[in-house]
């Protein structure tokens, strides 16, 4: 036997049937964590809910040919805060109009079609800021062959700020599922260092060191915690994917599955992973130290 | 060589004792007996290394233990084995769990030969097939017994044993005299605290050197045996 113990995953030398419970449990909630992480980054909270339902109009002049008019609206589709901008000539205008307003054909009585064509433009839902928005409607306002450009500047300032304010509500919960986490792990490691107390001051009377002993403890419960926040990232990722494309409403609301594989969103993951083992390490120290002041 | 030099001890507002000189030379088996209360487990702790002398210090090979390296009285506590007076602390574990836990503190090693050599140490403390049994079952003997095996599972260089002989019981003294006697030709150092020395071995150790309110026996080696076997 060497002389120098190896004290790497030593709680679980010790203590496997309880950590084997521990780690099930927190492979759990890392899943639900992770599911809701991801959610959370492809929506950007409602971000994507509101770019859904917002629209920018522009209103061409009623002598602009249709081929000038796809022109424009792929020029506004080339600005970096749009999504899409599409334009609908006056005849599809007019179908639009009636269908929204049925019995209203006698407008169109002398033949005329009262309606000019106009480009609908959508903003890219990270891009959905008074800013980008105001930065689009001056370029459409620019442009000699807009008339009129209707974007709901008197409204919009108070949409975007329930926005975020609603995008911040939902951080603030991931925030507060993973502040009990830290709490509950906290509990949980302190119990375990109490339990094993007897085990470690046996190793201590046998020339362990103690802070080694606490180092590799929360080493291995960092590389522990690391790898359960990355297996469960992966598998919220895995059900979202499936939930994605089973219900393909979802999309509106949450994003492309293609967007799991974005290298921003596995970032992300990687961040989350590497906070987990942070906070596991953190809460390792945390319970071994609260053992220790508890038994002297 | 451990050497402890004037130790003294304050406690519990007075002085328990002061100037004490030993020396345990290697690869022997020492006894030590004492009165309650006289401070025997606290000696064995202090030569240890683990509580600090309030007067002298102790040398192992001519290093201090307290006023040297921390390194070298930690080295030292890895390469020594303890069996404390028996508590109801290790109660949730199995009698497995200690070797387990032994060789933990011995750096491991495969699991095969651990498993092997627990069996073997078992056996020889006559405790067989013991090792699903938890420790709450035990009796006071065969826990004493357990702990002891468990320890030599790591092969220690020095024993330090607090209570083993009265806690093993005379069934067992046969047993402990052989063992004792074999860790010393080894190469082992063995140091017991007991309150008292049996009588036989007593005999064979003859007089004992008187250290304070202690008596310091050296048991005879194989070599210096009388006739019949002690225990």
């Amino acid at each position: 036997m060497s002389e120098r113990p190896s004290l790497w995953w030593i709680d679980w030398r010790l203590s496997p049937g309880p950590l084997v419970r521990e780690t099930i449990g927190r492979f759990l909630l890392f899943c639900l964590l992770g599911f809701a992480l991801l959610t959370l980054l492809l929506s950007g909270g409602v971000s994507r809910i509101l770019a859904d339902r917002y629209a920018i109009t522009a209103v061409l002049r009623a002598e602009v040919p249709s081929g000038e008019g796809e022109g424009l609206a792929r020029k506004a589709a080339a600005l970096p805060p749009v999504r899409s901008a599409t334009y609908r000539d006056p005849e599809t205008a007019w179908k639009e109009f009636l269908r929204s307003y049925p019995g209203l054909d006698p407008l169109r009585g002398a033949g005329e079609n009262p309606l000019p064509g106009y480009i609908e433009i959508r903003i890219r839902h990270d891009r959905l800021t008074e800013e980008d928005v105001e930065f689009v409607v001056s370029a459409l306002r620019a442009v000699s062959q807009v008339d009129q450009v209707l974007a709901g500047e008197e409204w919009l300032p108070r949409l975007l700020s329930a926005g975020r304010l609603a995008s911040w509500a939902c951080w603030g919960i991931f925030g507060a599922f993973l502040a009990g986490f830290f709490l509950f792990a906290r509990l949980q490691e302190r119990a375990r260092a109490v339990a094993l107390a007897g085990d470690f001051a046996f190793l201590a009377e046998r020339g362990v060191s103690a802070g080694r002993l606490a180092f590799l403890r929360a080493a291995g419960a960092a590389l522990s915690g690391f790898l359960l926040a990355a297996l469960g990232a992966a598998a919220g990722g895995g059900a979202l994917f499936l939930s994605l494309r089973k219900f393909p409403i979802l999309e509106r609301v949450i994003g492309s599955p293609a967007d799991l594989l974005l290298p921003r969103t596995i970032a992300s993951a990687a961040l989350f992973s590497i906070g987990v083992a942070l906070l596991c390490s953190a809460t390792s120290l945390l319970g071994w130290s609260a053992a220790r002041a508890g038994r002297k | 060589m451990i050497e402890g030099f004037r130790l003294g001890v304050y406690s519990r507002g007075t002085t328990l004792w002061d100037g004490l000189d030993f020396a345990f030379g290697d690869a022997t088996a020492w006894f030590v007996t004492g009165p309650p209360s006289s401070g025997k487990t606290l000696l064995l702790s202090i030569l240890r290394g683990e509580r600090r002398p309030d007067a002298g210090d102790v040398l192992v090979s001519g290093e201090s233990l307290y006023r040297g390296n921390a390194a070298l009285a930690r080295a030292w506590r890895a390469s020594c084995g303890y069996i404390p007076e028996q508590t109801v602390a290790d109660e949730r574990l199995t009698v497995g769990d200690l070797f387990r836990r032994s060789a933990l503190a011995g750096g491991g090693g495969r699991e095969t030969e651990r498993k092997e050599r627990t069996d073997r140490l078992l056996e020889m403390v006559g405790l067989r097939g013991t090792s699903a049994w938890r420790i709450s079952e035990l009796s006071i003997s065969e826990r004493v017994r357990a702990c002891l095996a468990a320890e030599l599972l790591r092969g220690p260089k020095v024993l330090f044993c607090d209570g083993l002989v009265a806690g093993a019981g005379v069934p067992s003294w046969e047993m402990l005299w052989g063992l004792f006697r074999a860790l010393a030709r080894e190469g082992n150092t063995v140091i017991l605290a007991e309150r008292r020395i049996p009588e036989r071995w007593a005999l064979a150790a003859g007089d004992p050197e008187p250290v304070g309110p202690f008596r310091v026996y050296r048991l005879p080696g194989p070599a210096a045996e009388p006739k019949g076997e002690p225990g």
